[in-house]
């Protein structure tokens, strides 16, 4: 198995380089820093939802309310400050705990009732999506503080304030998944979860926990674009959750359960959205780089699967 | 602990809920500032330029400049109409390369994205349609303080993120023609409903707090029944009309769609229920959506602008403040064929009177 992970990845880093290195030829604003800091500016929301889609695809789940809860938990930001008069730092805090318990409901109906979790999170979406729109009733939130737009607009010593924050959860969200005791039961019950069990791994427990992350990180990816983007809508991070997915199946992670990386999820985040600024800037028009993304990670996943093919067998 | 979040979430969206029960749904909450009942015209206040200034132009006067031209979303027949008067104008000037790339769907963070893009490539101009007036203002000053031109059309940004902004119509111009024409079609006392795109889409919403205002000053009696959402997607209006029209059934007496997409879609689904003549439709839309309705006689007003004049006018506009002829504190702009045009509300453009199209009139128009 580690062998195919690295023949994935190193498939996915070849095509990654190949990619930047065309893209620098065909525009010469490409591959400059300020470019590439700029896109990992607008890619930091998806990014950080994308760490725990890994986790939450590995325990062969799925979790299509991520979008929703961005959307949710930027509405309630916005009720929490203006309309119930809390601090802006509090209000962000709640609203993080918010999508935390969002998530947590998830991990709720899929592990006490038995629900998959594609129809668990299918009627997740549509309810926080309604609740969002709900509790707004369509009236957007906005004249934040200049200190909140930091997160979102600043930069610390020259990178972007959210790049610092996805690199950090990429570095824990690594070490878990890969390193610790819970990032095994992740990979065990996603590969057998009645064999897990019948090992004695939490398997229940370890799922409630991944779901109520997602939750949180969706939670705190909502703050971020609130705060990029200086107002709240309901309709935010609609259809974010196929970005998502996208990123992590295109980074090598089995929709079955029981195989995937980080590394191979950033390497994925990293070529979409490569792509998506580089055939911009190359003059390619908006629908031809979604026939693109579309084609390679077609062509990805044949690819590695010829190869597991061959190394399995 | 979940329990107890859900009942304060439904809690809080019914407070919510009652504050708001007065005016109609979809409105947004800036003064509103309904015209005369009678066709008596506003008295425009002047107002000192409030648009913003880009910081260290190059001399652009006279030169080949590349503009790019970000609508809500492409794709759809208004857009193609503003990207069509947008292409006519740049051959006739002759000196701007221009080129229209947006998201397939009206998506405020899709759209930030390909600002932001085209802003790294290096144009000379951006012109955009907003989908959210607050949220795509970072990335329009982000272009400012590069030194692009930016203009607005059809739908504004914040003043301050952008230069000049081309209004295809007043707001209360628009809702005083919606009310107006619905109000001779299904009665004073008629009720009806409201199909439009997002209840955060910035004209709509401006256009629907008017519509309530205008109508409490002059048609007290008229009764909103309620306002859906309806993206601006095809079969999801069809559908939300529907919906409305078996939910309310004999009460509901006339539709407004919103939007180019709502008003034909509310129109198709009036006519697949076997209920032309009962529901009457207006809105706006482009002509050509509506000619098969309006022969049949299923619609009978259809309130609009041209939109090719709309983007004909936003290009002259880019191409006058790149010569630096259009300058904070002008009156007038001229824009080739349509001639002046006047400037209102410090930093806006006129293109001119909303048209109700007609059976009589629609015939010639083909767009």
């Amino acid at each position: 198995m580690s062998r195919y992970l690295v023949r994935h990845e190193t498939i996915l880093a070849v095509l990654l380089v190949l990619a930047l290195i065309v893209l620098s030829f065909q525009s010469d604003r490409f591959f400059t820093v300020d470019n590439l800091l700029n896109q990992g500016r607008l890619m930091a929301e998806v990014g950080l939802i994308a760490l725990a889609m890994t986790f939450v695809i590995v325990s062969a789940g799925i979790d299509l309310s991520v979008g929703s809860i961005l959307g949710l938990v930027a509405i309630l930001l916005g009720v929490f400050w203006q309309n119930l008069g809390l601090p802006l730092p509090l209000a962000m805090v709640l609203g993080v705990v918010a999508g935390g318990l969002a998530g947590l409901f998830n991990g709720i109906i899929i592990t006490r009732f038995r629900v998959p979790p594609l129809i668990a999170t299918l009627a997740t979406l549509a309810l926080y999506r309604g609740l969002a729109e709900g509790i707004s009733q369509a009236r957007s939130v906005r004249g934040y503080p200049e200190w909140f737009f930091v997160l979102g607009q600043g930069e610390v010593l020259g990178v972007p304030t959210q790049v610092w924050i996805f690199l950090v959860c990429a570095a824990v969200a690594a070490v878990v998944l890969g390193l610790s005791t819970f990032g095994r039961a992740t990979y065990a019950a996603g590969a057998n979860a009645v064999a897990a069990r019948f090992s004695g791994i939490p398997v229940d427990r370890t799922i409630l926990l991944i779901y109520t992350a997602s939750g949180l990180i969706s939670g705190l990816a909502a703050v971020i674009f609130v705060s990029r983007v200086s107002t709240t809508r309901s309709d935010m991070g609609t259809g974010l959750e196929l970005d998502v997915i996208t990123a992590v199946v295109l980074g090598g992670t089995s929709i079955f359960g029981g195989r995937g990386t980080i590394i191979g999820t950033l390497l994925g985040l990293m070529l979409m959205q490569a792509l998506k600024n580089g055939l911009a800037l190359a003059g390619v028009k908006g629908d031809g780089t979604i026939v693109v993304i579309g084609l390679i990670l077609i062509a990805t996943i044949i690819i590695s699967n010829l190869v597991r093919r061959e190394t399995d067998g | 602990m979940i329990r107890t979040s859900l009942i304060a979430a439904v809690a809080l969206s019914v407070m919510a809920g009652t504050a708001w029960a007065q005016t109609w749904t979809g409105g947004d909450d800036l003064p509103t500032s309904p015209l005369a009942c009678d066709a008596t015209p506003a008295t425009a206040a002047a107002k000192p330029y409030d648009g913003a200034e880009p910081a260290n132009v190059p001399d652009r006067k006279g030169k080949e400049i590349t503009v790019v031209d970000v609508p809500k979303l492409i794709g759809i027949g208004y857009f193609n109409a503003t990207s069509k008067g947008i292409a006519d104008a740049a051959k006739e000037l002759g000196n701007v390369s221009v080129k229209t790339d947006g998201p397939t769907k009206a998506n405020i963070d899709e759209q930030i994205t390909f600002i932001d893009n085209y802003i790294t490539s290096g144009v000379d101009g951006i012109l955009f349609a907003a989908n959210d007036p607050v949220a795509i203002a970072p990335v329009l000053k982000k272009a400012l303080s590069k030194g692009i031109n930016v203009v607005g059309y059809d739908a504004n940004s914040t003043p301050d993120a952008r230069q000049w902004f081309v209004n295809q119509a007043e707001f209360n111009g628009i809702a005083k023609a919606l009310v107006d024409n619905m109000a001779k079609e299904i009665g004073e006392d008629g009720a009806f409903a409201i199909v439009t795109s997002t209840f955060t889409t910035p004209n709509q919403a401006r256009w629907i707090a008017e519509m309530a205002a205008y109508a409490e000053k002059c048609h007290p009696n008229m009764k909103w029944l309620e306002t859906v959402e309806a993206q601006e997607d095809n079969v999801l209006s069809f559908n939300q009309a529907s919906t409305l029209i078996n939910k309310y059934g004999d009460e509901l007496k006339g539709l407004f769609g919103m939007t180019s997409v709502a008003t034909p879609a509310s129109a198709e689904a009036v006519t697949q229920a076997g209920k032309c003549g009962e529901i009457a439709v207006v809105g706006l839309a482009t002509p050509n959506a509506m000619k098969p309705y309006v022969e049949k006689d299923c619609v009978t007003s259809v309130v609009l602008w041209n939109p090719v004049d709309l983007g004909y006018a936003a290009m002259h506009v880019m191409r006058a403040v790149a010569d630096g002829a259009l300058k904070p504190g002008a009156t007038s702009v001229t824009a080739g064929k349509l001639g002046e045009l006047q400037v209102i509300n410090g930093s806006e453009i006129l293109l001119g009177a909303p048209f109700t199209f007609t059976k009589e009139n629609i015939g010639g128009f083909d767009f």
